[in-house]
């Protein structure tokens, strides 16, 4: 996969990781995903598909809604508790991924889309979103 | 026990191997070899040819695992959906022959999904420094495998990237990619271009005309023309054009 070169400025702990294709950036942008990358750096709480659940803290989410945690608290569907210094939860297998109170969900996605747009550096398919400005090269 | 003879480890696309790797499945310590972490499989083989494989799309997840508590190892945990059993290892051997997943269920098929069947794999490294380095070698490896049923990533650019500063520089705009009409396209077709359209509209023209049983159309080779590209069009609107194209059939 390619690097795109320009990143995010980092936001917690660690490296930051940006879309690592332009197909992702597209299928981000058209879905709600943009939300749950706004998630980067918030501990939240994930509920898996097989009843178990995940707490920490979001080092990255991708398109494919692949989220990946730090420090977490993980309980299993029997109500088993381990902790995990990190942990890969594949996108199939997630069922709900918790917003934590203080955030507020549009100003979320409209900052996503932004980064995004900054990124690409062109109007979005909704035909040129003219607040966005357009870098000139 | 869930071992499977014959397999043998990746050669390409191994992102990190780790030797004096503990499998331990299920409960079940499989004994100490190589992990790999390949774009294609995992696997891990206990050198003397004995070893098992998983599908990425079948790992519901992966973690680090510090917690001396829960487990008395630092290592690698993986939770795959599904039972991994001799069925399933066989399924994926056979499947390591091709290249994509199909229809049919993999280990980890809905089934198994639906009763909430998992495997937990643990890989336990005698280089516990290593476990940051197969971690994220698996994540880069799960995130080429997307979920192939998931309906909400539509998946608007398939096949070739869309290059924005590439296609910048060709059209001098920014847009979105933009597909030409009937009459800008064929004005940009290249002499070959020309070919391929004509060629293409008299397969399909022909592949029409099947269904009257033309004269001069090989009713049993349809197939193949869609196949090598290289047709011999005895009915084709435009007769003659291939009659010095290499006959195959």
């Amino acid at each position: 996969m390619e690097s795109e070169g320009t990143g995010f400025p980092p936001s917690g702990s660690g490296p930051t990781e940006v879309f690592n294709s332009i197909r992702e950036r597209t299928i981000a942008e058209n879905s709600m995903v943009v939300l749950l990358q706004g998630l980067q750096g918030e501990v939240t709480t994930v509920d898996l598909r097989n009843e178990s659940s995940a707490r920490g803290r979001v080092v990255n989410v991708d398109a494919f809604m692949n989220i990946r945690l730090n420090d977490v608290v993980y309980r299993d569907g029997r109500g088993q508790v381990t902790q995990l210094q990190d942990l890969f939860i594949t996108g199939r297998n997630v069922r709900y991924v918790h917003i934590p109170d203080h955030m507020d969900i549009m100003k979320t996605i409209e900052s996503q889309l932004a980064k995004i747009h900054r990124v690409r550096n062109f109007a979005s398919h909704g035909g040129g979103r003219k607040e966005y400005k357009k870098n000139t090269k | 026990m869930v071992l499977l003879k014959n397999l043998r480890p990746p050669t390409e696309g191994v992102r990190h191997e780790q030797a004096e790797t503990t499998a331990v499945m299920g409960g079940e310590k499989l004994g100490c070899g190589t992990l790999y972490v390949a774009e294609t499989r995992l696997s891990w083989f206990d050198g003397a040819g004995l070893g098992f494989c998983l599908e990425y799309p079948t790992i519901g997840l992966h973690a680090i695992s510090r917690d001396v508590s829960a487990y008395p190892q630092e290592h690698l945990y993986v939770m795959v959906n599904g039972k991994v059993g001799d069925e399933n290892v066989a399924e994926m051997a056979e499947k390591a022959d091709d290249e994509e997943e199909d229809d049919s269920s993999s280990s980890g098929g809905d089934d198994d999904d639906e009763d909430g069947a998992i495997t937990e794999i643990r890989f336990v490294p005698s280089d516990k420094a290593a476990l940051e380095s197969m971690f994220s070698a698996m994540c880069e490896c799960q995130a080429l495998h997307p979920d192939p049923e998931d309906d909400d990533s539509d998946n608007d650019f398939e096949g070739e990237e869309y290059d924005v500063e590439e296609a910048e520089a060709e059209h001098g705009h920014a847009d979105i990619p933009t597909f030409y009409t009937c009459d800008e396209g064929l004005s940009t077709l290249t002499q070959e271009g020309q070919a391929t359209l004509e060629r293409l509209e008299g397969m399909l023209a022909q592949s029409v005309a099947q269904q009257y049983h033309m004269a001069g159309v090989r009713t049993e080779e349809t197939n193949a023309e869609f196949e090598d590209g290289m047709e011999v069009d005895a009915a084709a609107m435009e007769a003659g054009q291939f009659e010095d194209a290499d006959v195959e059939h």
